[in-house]
């Protein structure tokens, strides 16, 4: 099982075979979209050994809840981001998880700060900042809370003191900016 | 189409996508897709933005994540698939099912113990109920027990006003001697008085006007009438602290000339035992 190859497939046949179990769905998947999993996870879970976990997590449930997905309903990649980013948030809430964070800024800042700057300057991240370059951060602002951190509108509009409306209008702004870009 | 077009303004695709809507409205989104294509397409459309906006953002795990990871889920595939069939949006639907029987589980006690409450109050209210109505029967035997005395009172009072009313007749009318017999030697404070209708030969004693001292169970007074000179029995009579009546009557007689009475054993003697004479009386001309 340690092949180095990374396998690539079409979105409908990657489809069926994880329907069908196959395992070659799952190396697949996570050739192709453990990356961009993990940069969800990770910004909302930094520690990188917990994002790890989670990581492991949010594939286990893709392999095992394969038959809830529905191609009709939508695509593949958006129904696993919404599982990574439930089980991040899941964790986020969790008693557990809130102690330790309470417990590694007393004990443990430091490290605490260098896996957080490792996670900032990733190589990968820098694609982001030049597809943004040039939006409005304010719509790239809202756009991350709502879609990396899972915030819901409610959240952001308390967090960012802006009203409901506003924060709707800004997602669907920095989608619709963002849609230009890549056509 | 203008429909669509108004449909996809609203921004609830958006929403739909980055898993802002609660089950309803997904459905709700999902139903307007399947009728639209220019729904379908716009969903499809932001789902492929964002989607190469995670991928701009995306970050690389550790090499080695890769394997630890897929051999951890392929090694038992197996016993990994009985979880699989739940969908992840009903794992959402299951608290909110057993939150709704919490709250009817909860209503539900605060109905029992309000069951209860009443239960005791009822009973409570049945018992000082019981102890009243006791109470009231009680009562209502003890006045039961009073009316009946002044029932006897009142028919004692009547007897009486007519042994009176009857007296009274007696000493007013020439058909009625009144004799009064005095104490002898053997009690000289005692008295006592007796009516006669010669006439009717009628003889009564006067209870009112009693004065002998009060007699044992064994013995009784008896009265006798002298008539020339020989004793003749009128009969006994007792002499308590309360009589029932107040006239006496005894045994009939014709001619007398005198009464006496003497102490005698109970249910009286044929001939007068002589130093036992108490009282006596000559009948008045």
């Amino acid at each position: 099982m340690t092949t180095n190859k990374k396998i690539s497939l079409p979105e409908d046949e990657l489809v069926n075979a994880l329907k069908s179990q196959n395992t070659i769905a799952m190396h697949a998947l996570y050739d192709m979209y453990s990356a961009a999993l993990f940069g969800v996870i990770s910004r909302i879970i930094p520690q990188i050994e917990v994002a790890e976990d989670l990581l492991q997590e949010t594939f286990i449930k893709i392999w095992n809840s394969a038959n809830g997905y529905d191609p009709e309903k939508g695509r593949l990649f958006t129904w696993m981001m919404n599982i990574a980013r439930n089980v991040a948030i899941d964790k986020l809430r969790s008693k557990d998880y809130r102690n330790a964070e309470k417990n590694q800024d007393i004990e443990n800042n430091v490290d605490f700060i260098d896996a957080q700057k490792e996670v900032t300057f990733n190589a990968d991240t820098l694609g982001i900042k030049e597809m943004v370059n040039g939006l409005k951060p304010e719509l790239i602002a809202v756009l991350d809370m709502v879609y990396f951190k899972g915030y819901t509108h409610v959240e952001a509009a308390e967090e960012l003191n802006l009203p409901l409306g506003t924060i709707k209008t800004r997602v669907r702004m920095a989608i619709i900016e963002l849609r230009k870009r890549f056509n | 189409m203008d429909e669509g077009r108004a449909y996809i303004e609203t921004g609830i695709l958006e929403q739909y996508v980055t898993g802002q809507l609660t089950a309803e409205e997904r459905y709700e989104v999902e139903a307007m897709a399947a009728k639209d294509p220019e729904v379908k397409q716009e969903i499809a459309s932001i789902e492929l933005t964002l989607e190469k906006y995670a991928m701009a953002g995306a970050r690389q795990p550790r090499e080695l994540l890769r394997d630890e990871i897929l051999n951890k889920i392929l090694s038992k595939p197996l016993e990994v698939n009985t979880e699989s069939i739940k969908p992840a949006h009903e794992a959402a639907i299951v608290p909110l099912q057993t939150k709704a029987y919490e709250t009817k589980i909860k209503r539900l006690y605060i109905a029992l113990i309000a069951c209860a409450v009443l239960l005791i109050i009822s009973i409570a209210a049945l018992f000082s109920t019981r102890e009243k109505l006791g109470n009231a029967k009680n009562e209502i035997i003890a006045l039961n027990l009073d009316r009946e005395k002044f029932a006897t009172e009142a028919s004692y009072l009547k007897e009486s006003n007519s042994d009176l009313q009857k007296i009274d007749e007696i000493t007013s009318s020439p058909d009625w001697k009144t004799v009064k017999l005095a104490g002898t030697k053997m009690d000289p404070k005692a008295k006592m008085t007796v009516y006669w209708h010669p006439g009717g030969q009628h003889v009564m004693v006067d209870n009112s006007k009693m004065q002998l001292p009060i007699n044992d169970q064994q013995h009784q007074y008896q009265l006798w009438a002298l008539v020339n000179g020989k004793p003749v029995d009128l009969g006994v009579f007792d002499v308590k602290a309360d009589s029932a009546h107040i006239l006496l009557k005894m045994k009939e007689i014709a001619g007398a000339q005198a009464f006496a009475v003497t102490l005698e054993k109970r249910g009286g003697s044929v001939g007068p035992t002589m130093d036992q004479m108490i009282v006596m009386g000559a009948v008045g001309i």
